[in-house]
C-alpha cells in the first residue's frame, strides 16, 4: 500500500501480509510525532505530486535493493504526540537488503517528497525546516 | 486564459493556498507569482529576494513537474497550468 491518509493504519497487518514467498526478514521504520514541547504537529502535502514521487521512491526501492514487497502511508492532518507520522514496511530475502531498502526510502520522503510538518506549540506555531536547505528534492519528477 | 497556482506551508498561510489567476496570455511565471505575492508583503518577501528574483530555496513546479529557477524565471505560463510555489520539503 502507498497512501497519503489522515487515518492511522494497522502495522500489524502490513507486517503479516509483508510476508510472502521468499521473504526472511521484514523492516518497519515508524516515525511518530515527537514531544519537543508541543501540543500537536499538523501535516500538508501537494497529495497528488507526493503520492506519484511515494510510488516512484517504491519502485525504485524496489529494484534497487531487491525487495519483495513496500508499503509507505504517509499521513496529513493533525496529530498528537506519539502517534504515527510516516510507516515504512519493506520485506526482502535477507536483512541487509531489507534495512538498506528502509534506509533508502526515508531518506528518499526527506529529500524530496512535497510534505511539510507545522509544530504547533502553546505559544503557536512554528513551521519544520526541511534537511535539504538548498532546494530540497529531487528534481526528477516524472 | 486561467492558471491555477498553489501555495504549500508558510507562503500557503501568508498567501492562500489554491488560487485561479486569469493572466494575459504569454506572461512570464515569474511575473505571475509577483503579481499574486504582492497583495502581502511578507508573502513576497518570503519568496522574493530584494532584487526580486526567487529566494534560493524556493521550490516551483509547473504541472507537477519541478523547475530550475533558471527555466522558471524565463517560463511563459500557458492556459491550464498548474503552478506550485513552496519552500523546502520537511516531510517523513
Amino acid at each position: 500500500m502507498i497512501a497519503i491518509r489522515t487515518d492511522d493504519v494497522d502495522i500489524g497487518k502490513l507486517i503479516r501480509d509483508a510476508k510472502q514467498r521468499g521473504t526472511g526478514a521484514i523492516v518497519v521504520f515508524d516515525g511518530v510525532v515527537r514531544d519537543d514541547d508541543i501540543k500537536e504537529m499538523n501535516l500538508e502535502a501537494y497529495e497528488e505530486v507526493a503520492l506519484k514521487e511515494l510510488e516512484r521512491i517504491a519502485q525504485d526501492a524496489k529494484k534497487k535493493h531487491n525487495l519483495l514487497s513496500v508499503d509507505i502511508i504517509h499521513r496529513t492532518g493533525r496529530l498528537v504526540v506519539g502517534e504515527n507520522i510516516l510507516v515504512i514496511v519493506v520485506s526482502a530475502g535477507h536483512r541487509e537488503e531489507a534495512y538498506a531498502g528502509s534506509r533508502f526510502i526515508i531518506e528518499a520522503i526527506k529529500a524530496g517528497v512535497p510534505i511539510w510538518k507545522k509544530e504547533l506549540t502553546k505559544d503557536g506555531g512554528r513551521w519544520v525546516p526541511g534537511e535539504h536547505g538548498h532546494g530540497a528534492g529531487s528534481r526528477k519528477h516524472k | 486564459m486561467n492558471v491555477r497556482v498553489r501555495f504549500f506551508a508558510q507562503f500557503g498561510e501568508l498567501l492562500g493556498t489554491d488560487i485561479i489567476a486569469e493572466p494575459s496570455s504569454g506572461v512570464a511565471l515569474d511575473s505571475l507569482i509577483k503579481e499574486i505575492a504582492s497583495k502581502n508583503k511578507e508573502g513576497y518577501d518570503a519568496i522574493f529576494d530584494e532584487h526580486g528574483s526567487f529566494r534560493e530555496f524556493v521550490i516551483i513546479m509547473r504541472n507537477g513537474k519541478r523547475l530550475d529557477m533558471a527555466d522558471a524565471k524565463k517560463a511563459r505560463i500557458a492556459d491550464g497550468d498548474e503552478i506550485a510555489v513552496f519552500p523546502p520539503v520537511a516531510g517523513g
